[in-house]
């Protein structure tokens, strides 16, 4: 079609002026599916902060305090639950596997978790991923600590390294339990969850630093680290444990069973709804942030129509011109509204392409930096409708040029304007 | 055989009340060379714009080739106008963002019935072009690097190809030295001719007359009380 062809080569004929609002159509397009994806990536990475685990079991609280403390180490646990019931819940028959928590304890910021070795053989995040060590081992020593990612890098710590534990969450030189340092074991891999910033200790060591203490404060009578080895350290109480089940049919009889348990109250969640309520409440900037990004594309419109608006006057001369050949007024606001088209899909095009060149480009980055590992996939159909209402709406926006330059062409007929 | 035929034909601009243009009768028959003079603001541009079925008049009949165009539809009448009608400005008659020879086509663009009556269309360009002494080193050339002299050439080969019956030339050569007027006019005759088309040359200039067989002064065809802009 011919008006097509005039469309691309009016255009090639401006392509200063018109290549610079394509490109900010692009980028704001860019920015858009930029969002978009960092919002769902960033989801998809919180939503699979923990995988696998069935079932969180606590002290009776609030269900997203629960998750807070036990997955993200945020808060405290207001009681802890006994070991014993901890054993019996472990002991039903349709549990596969637990990982007892205990927490309390931090070293220079970072938060120290009591466990067993069944951690880093269930505990899983992000889609079935295992716990993997980047140097070392796990923990077999009483007096043996295993650090995530982010503790090595930040405090530079190396195998072999000692570790002083602080009572609580503060540091103060009244409250460490300095007499009993351990040692670092192992080195674990990035993960970009909150394992990165934990320290792992056996259960038997926090039983151990405690030993000599009583409600907060040391005692008296002080026991040397050796002297603890050969006490008897099972823990009365723990913080948390996950649960994985042999068959997930089980899990709401089971939550139904821990929450009714009679010997105390405990409260049983399942991560990943608990999750995705939480994400209910802080998810809420990936909203604002889209909504910012849908004014920079209207932005980047608006420039496109003034860029197209101001030469409408000089170029009265052209529409007459093609009225004399024959176009009708319709010809010439449908050639208007076809340039506009061009140059929209023209940026988003671009867009797509600069989205992926940086998603190319960052890869690497996010996943060293933030343990974000950005998939590069085809654009989804969210994605696909973003580029969709971009055109329509430059198509839209686009009537303003075709319905000025379609009344000029019907007034001014031959009548050259100059 | 009529090419022209105006008939008690009255326009005005719709909110005004007084007429610009009352042409009582015009008749000009085909294969004539008609000088209209008028000076600006004498209703010519309104008369051209009538004439090409751009503008539709308030009351009378515009015929053209023996078609009523009154009572043609807008869109009918664009194609009547790419089909029977060649049409010159003063300058500036080419898109800026076309080729000479893409220009040149440009007429036929429109309207299939006017292609099919050139045939071979790259033929009939050269053809023309070569015949107003355009060079064949110019035609993928941007317009934009043409003298004045060839911009309007080229516009009379895009007026004359496909051979249409009227060509209509409004002020076609003012913008022109001397030594080029004489040129265009030249060749625009003798193209004329050899098409057998009927030539409509719109100029204040009445030096230029005495090159046609027709002569009409505007203001004496017009009746209506004309604004001088």
């Amino acid at each position: 079609m011919i008006l097509l062809k005039l469309a691309a080569k009016s255009i090639w004929n401006r392509k200063v002026s018109l290549s610079l609002a394509m490109i900010s159509i692009a980028i704001s397009i860019l920015l858009l599916l930029g969002v978009d994806k960092i919002r769902k990536e960033t989801k998809d990475n919180f939503i699979n902060t923990i995988s696998q685990t069935d079932l969180i079991v606590g002290a009776r609280s609030g269900s997203v305090n629960l998750l807070l403390y036990s997955v993200f180490r945020i808060g405290n646990a207001t009681h802890n639950l006994s070991y014993q019931s901890y054993q019996e819940i472990a002991a039903m028959p349709r549990v596969k596997w637990t990982i007892p928590i205990s927490l309390g304890d931090s070293h220079r910021g970072f938060r120290v978790m009591g466990t067993n070795q069944d951690y880093f053989r269930y505990y899983r995040y992000s889609n079935q991923k295992p716990l993997a060590f980047k140097q070392g081992q796990q923990f077999t020593d009483l007096y043996d600590a295993v650090i995530g990612y982010e503790v090595a890098k930040q405090l530079n710590y190396q195998l072999g390294q000692e570790v002083i534990i602080a009572h609580g969450l503060v540091s103060t030189a009244f409250s460490l339990h300095d007499d009993k340092p351990f040692k670092v074991v192992g080195i674990l891999q990035q993960t970009g969850t909150p394992v990165d910033h934990t320290i792992h200790v056996s259960l038997q060591g926090i039983e151990a630093i405690h030993v000599d203490w009583q409600t907060g404060t040391r005692s008296a009578i002080s026991i040397s680290a050796e002297k603890a080895r050969t006490m008897d350290l099972q823990p009365k109480t723990i913080t948390a444990f996950m649960l994985g089940l042999e068959r997930k049919i089980d899990t709401f009889r089971l939550q139904r069973q821990i929450n009714q348990y009679r010997a105390e109250p405990l409260m049983a969640i399942l991560p990943g709804a608990t999750l995705a309520e939480l994400w209910q409440m802080i998810g809420q900037f990936e909203k604002v942030l889209m909504l910012i990004s849908g004014f920079v594309l209207v932005a980047g419109l608006i420039g496109l129509l003034t860029t197209l608006l101001t030469t409408i006057n000089e170029r009265r001369r052209e529409m007459a011109i093609l009225r004399t050949v024959g176009a009708h007024g319709y010809h010439i606001g449908l050639l208007f509204m076809l340039e506009a088209i061009f140059i929209v899909a023209g940026g988003c095009g671009l867009g797509v392409v600069l989205f992926y060149i940086v998603q190319i480009m960052l890869q690497s980055w996010l996943s060293a930096s933030y343990g974000l590992y950005l998939t590069i996939s085809l654009l989804d159909t969210q994605q696909w409708m973003i580029l969709g209402a971009a055109i329509l709406f430059g198509m839209l926006l686009s009537l303003l040029p075709a319905w000025l330059a379609y009344r000029y062409s019907l007034q001014d007929g031959l009548m050259v304007k100059n | 055989m009529t090419a022209i035929h105006l008939h008690d034909v009255h326009f005005r601009w719709s909110p005004q009340a007084n007429d610009i243009l009352h042409i009582p009768e015009l008749h000009i028959p085909r294969g004539e060379l008609v000088f209209i003079q008028g000076h600006s603001g004498s209703g010519k541009t309104t008369l051209l714009n009538l004439i090409a079925g751009i503008h539709r008049p308030q009351q009378g009949k515009v015929q053209v080739l023996e078609t009523d165009l009154t009572t043609l539809s807008a869109t009918k009448r664009d194609q009547f106008r790419a089909q029977h009608l060649g049409i010159i400005f003063q300058q500036f008659n080419l898109l800026p963002y076309l080729s000479l020879l893409e220009n040149v086509q440009l007429s036929c663009q429109f309207s299939t019935k006017r292609k099919a009556k050139v045939g071979d269309l790259l033929k009939a360009s050269l053809r023309l072009l070569d015949e107003l002494q355009i060079a064949r080193s110019m035609l993928h050339k941007s317009v934009n690097t043409l003298s004045v002299g060839q911009q309007q050439r080229v516009a009379v080969a895009r007026a004359l190809i496909g051979q249409p019956e009227i060509i209509i030339a409004d002020e076609p050569t003012s913008s022109l030295d001397n030594d080029n007027r004489q040129r265009f006019l030249d060749l625009l005759f003798s193209e004329v001719k050899q098409q057998d088309s009927t030539l409509i040359f719109v100029s204040h200039d009445a030096a230029l007359s005495t090159h046609f067989s027709t002569v009409i002064k505007l203001n004496e065809l017009n009746l209506a009380e004309t604004i001088s802009s």
